[in-house]
């Protein structure tokens, strides 16, 4: 019998007229890693919540091992056999001290002191946090606190792991070391159902579901998956690694990378080009360093076209108290007219608080900072009326809608500015109309009624309609799904393009890609900048953080003799680049080849 | 310019991790050391009883290695409530006033009772929120939990959930910092759209509509933070049943007999300081 098994499920959140989730069969093998995909409001989520007894089901029925999540005795002996771990890491910490938290569920089946302790050792041991023990949650890096959400679920010693987009608030170091564990649970025998907006940890997955509206649309080899023409309508996206072994194939139709990684695809190549021509030698030209070759912008005299310019700017959060930390460390960066700045590193590298030095919601302990020419610093500096010129979109700012109908919460920054009537009613309408919301249907729709990605969106507008010069973006687009990352990431282009100043930070190096400029921080400093070529394709990948696939796969390219310089960033460029190797002549049209990495 | 920061002054809370022996003690000797401050505290009938109280509790954060500057810091913000309380003292006359009338301004004087009140009460709250500083500064908030679960032991011989209602006091510890941080998040979102925040206004209805925009999205916060919590720990099992602890607290003869002599004190302080006469037959 299968491990888990689903028939029929319908479910209904209390006073909503459509299903959130419809007719879903489905069954799942012991030591299965099953991914779950779909856009934002497809109902994942709710799946795993009926999965584990948290959200009640309307119809159908749903086992896992034979017990029934319905059932109140059932339920607890299957939450014995089940862990859970959520998206956000904070949120679910339930002790204060590391060893406590994990001891959590075990302590809640009543079982001895001894053997408590004996589980919660081994499940920290597990996770890798062992020297943490004692050490408060709260202290924990985001990853390390996920990590320790998933010891927390281990101490139950569970046959089922449930994965809620566990990765979504973790940076890509964290991430690696979260999913490896996973990997290796699984490997012992573990069942792992990941609910995921990545499409590369889909491909970690043997088998995928695809969740469109609350139906079950797919349910494959996510080899198959992304060959589906409906891709786009379901709010997914190709894996990099595929999306370019597919354009490859488009006009060479024996390349078959053998997997997924960047070196699978060098392979590729290198037996492709043996068997097309074997003499052909492409000749490795001597790759610069990033910091060799990185612009001398920063030491350029400040000029109108600047935005913002940080400089040396050093930040420490209650300084003079027993709490003190230092967030930044001499950073210098500038954003200029025009520009898309991307600001990457791990969390607490310094990111958010680099761009609230931006609209001077953080003043620096030193350094200095302009905004849009202006010192804040400077007695009689108006701040709101600067703050509204350098606007910034903290993290999650669908948080701090508080009006009841949209179109007043888009109003709220307009309205401080003091636009009133006609001009007013035209700055919300086209703030709105910009994300994709239509001013005339959302206008009085309750914020309350939004979805998610909708409330992101709704927030953005409330940002654009106070028409700034300048953007500081936190994270715009964690936890979006591929089709609402797309969007967001044109709507960045587009507003550099009408000459802003845009400043992001992002855990995505694709996303980072896209910038013209890239900011590495590494605890309060900036380590690494540069365009996106001179950051993501030298010699070493940027501190503490991996290349972005494409990138990776070009210079496996390189290093291999096959190429004469890595230049690709996206799928697309590199493609064209392999396409090259094998004499093909260039497409002539990757969106960008990125021409500056070639020397 | 000023910082939009939450934390600096909160002083009240925050577990400061020193290691000292005065850390190192049972949550259970630490409840009864914050009652023999706290009681006497209360129980002073005058300034200098309260400020003794308080100058004891700051010779005990010597030990604890707990700056004494780090609890004094902490009335900061408490401030403004005493001078509320001291301006009320000072217009309401309190009946059968028979001290020295200080100072006169038309309907309102200012007897000398009425200034030993003000500082009576001002050294009081003071010595309160020194003796809570020091408590959370040197009790982690597990060990808060622990140490209601451990007072309430006994009684869940007789049916009372012990274990509830210390879970009850950990999560609303537990909420102070997090709502502080959703807190400033939104301050920060909705002064980036133009609202008064750290721009110096001193229009009290300004500053009050200022704050609108950030309670009702920091109530819905606070509701889903909530639900959340509550997710995590339903699905690791938690029914409000019986449980487990992986902590214990091993209490040595030296920490049996020092718990004696903190009751000790508890009662005689609390006596003493009550009997001490009233100034000014107030």
């Amino acid at each position: 019998m299968a491990f888990i098994d689903v028939r029929r499920l319908y479910h209904r959140y209390p006073g909503s007229p459509v299903h959130s989730l419809s007719d879903i069969s489905f069954q799942i093998e012991p030591g299965e890693y099953l991914a779950v995909l779909g856009a934002n409001g497809s109902g994942k989520s709710t799946l795993v919540r009926c999965l584990d007894g948290l959200a009640e089901i309307e119809s159908g029925t749903v086992r896992l091992g034979g017990l029934d999540p319905m059932n109140a005795d059932e339920l607890a002996q299957l939450r014995a056999r089940t862990g859970l771990v959520f998206q956000s890491p904070a949120d679910q910490l339930v002790a204060s001290v590391v060893e406590e938290d994990c001891a959590f569920g075990p302590e809640n089946l009543g079982l001895p002191r001894e053997e408590i302790a004996r589980r919660v050792a081994s499940a920290l041991e597990a996770a890798g946090l062992l020297a943490e023990r004692s050490r408060p949650a709260w202290a924990l890096s985001a990853g390390q606190q996920q990590r320790l959400a998933v010891a927390g679920a281990l101490a139950l010693e569970p046959e089922l792991l449930l994965l809620d987009e566990a990765t979504a608030m973790i940076d890509p170091p964290g991430r690696t070391g979260f999913l490896d564990l996973i990997g290796r649970l699984n490997a012992e025998g573990a069942t792992v159902v990941h609910v995921t907006h990545s499409m590369d940890e889909a491909l970690r997955a043997r088998r995928v579901l695809v969740l469109h509206r609350g139906r079950l649309v797919f349910d494959g080899a996510p080899g198959d998956l992304f060959e589906r023409p409906e891709l786009e309508a379901w709010s997914l996206s190709r894996p990099v690694s595929l999306e370019a072994a597919r354009r490859g194939r488009a006009t060479f139709p024996e390349f078959r990378p053998a997997g997924q990684a960047p070196s699978d695809f060098r392979d590729e190549l290198a037996r492709l080009a043996r068997l097309a021509r074997p003499a052909r030698q492409a000749k490795a030209a001597p790759l610069a360093r990033a910091a060799e070759r990185a612009p001398a912008a920063s030491v350029d005299a400040p000029s109108d076209d600047d935005a913002l310019i940080l400089e040396k700017v050093a930040h420490e959060y209650l300084g003079g108290t027993e709490l003190s930390r230092r967030a930044l460390d001499g950073v210098s960066l500038r954003a200029r007219k025009g520009e898309l700045v991307a600001l990457v590193g791990a969390t607490g590298s310094g990111k958010s608080s680099a761009l609230q030095h931006g609209n001077a919601l953080l003043a620096p302990s030193s350094g200095q900072v302009r905004i849009l020419g202006r010192d804040p610093a400077a007695k009689g500096a108006d701040l709101k009326a600067l703050r509204s010129r350098a606007a910034l979109a903290v993290q999650r700012p669908e948080t701090a809608l508080f009006e009841t109908c949209v179109g007043d919460d888009v109003a709220f920054g307009p309205r401080n500015q003091g636009l009133r009537g006609k001009p007013l009613v035209e700055r919300v309408r086209s703030a709105m109309e910009r994300v994709q919301l239509p001013y005339a249907e959302f206008r009085d729709r309750p914020v309350r009624a939004l979805s998610g990605g909708e409330k992101r969106r709704a927030a953005m507008a409330g940002v654009l309609a106070l028409d700034p010069e300048l953007l500081l973006l936190d994270e715009p687009c964690a936890g979006l799904d591929p089709a609402g990352r797309e969007s967001a990431l044109a709507l960045q282009a587009a507003l550099k393009a009408e000459g802003r100043a845009v400043a992001v930070s992002t855990h995505s190096m694709d996303d980072a890609t896209r910038a013209d400029r890239v900011y590495v921080l590494e605890r309060g400093r900036v380590v690494a900048e540069g365009s996106p070529a001179e950051v993501f394709l030298g010699t070493e990948p940027p501190p503490g953080l991996e290349r972005p696939w494409a990138a990776e796969a070009s210079v496996l390219l390189w290093r291999a003799g096959l190429t004469a310089a890595p230049a690709a960033l996206d799928a697309a460029a590199l493609a064209d680049e392999a396409l090259a190797v094998l004499g093909v002549p260039s497409s002539g049209g990757g969106p960008r080849a990125a021409g500056e990495g070639a020397p | 310019m000023k910082d939009l920061e939450f934390f600096r002054n909160a002083t009240l809370g925050q577990y400061v991790d020193s290691r000292s022996r005065v850390h190192a003690l049972a949550p259970l000797t630490k409840y009864l050391g914050l009652l023999a401050l706290a009681v006497p505290a209360l129980a002073s009938r005058t300034a200098y009883a309260a400020l003794a109280v308080m100058a004891l509790g700051l010779l005990v954060a010597l030990a604890a290695k707990v700056r004494p500057a780090f609890l004094l810091r902490g009335l900061k913000p408490a401030l403004p409530a005493l001078a509320l309380i001291v301006a009320l003292q000072a217009l309401l006359s309190w009946p059968g006033d028979a001290s020295a009338v200080l100072l006169r301004l038309g309907p309102i004087d200012v007897t000398l009772g009425e200034l030993a009140n003000s500082a009576r009460i001002a050294a009081r709250l003071a010595a309160l929120m020194v003796t809570l500083g020091l408590f959370t500064a040197t009790a982690s908030e597990s060990q808060i939990v622990h140490g209601v679960e451990d007072i309430l032991a006994p009684l869940s011989r007789l049916g009372i959930p012990a274990h509830r209602l210390a879970l009850v006091v950990g999560i609303a510890f537990r909420f102070i910092p997090i709502l502080a941080g959703e807190a400033e998040l939104i301050v920060k979102a909705q002064a980036s759209r133009g609202a008064d925040f750290g721009s110096g206004t001193r229009n009290p209805l300004r500053r009050v509509k200022a704050w609108l925009p950030v309670l009702v999205p920091l109530m819905l916060r606070a509701l889903e933070r909530s639900e959340a919590l509550v997710e995590a720990m339903e699905a690791r099992g938690y029914a409000g049943g019986l449980r487990s602890r992986l902590a214990t607290y091993p209490v040595g003869p030296r920490e049996k007999a020092l718990r004696a002599g903190l009751v000790l004190f508890t009662l005689v302080s609390a006596i003493l300081v009550s009997m001490a006469p009233a100034p000014f037959g107030t």
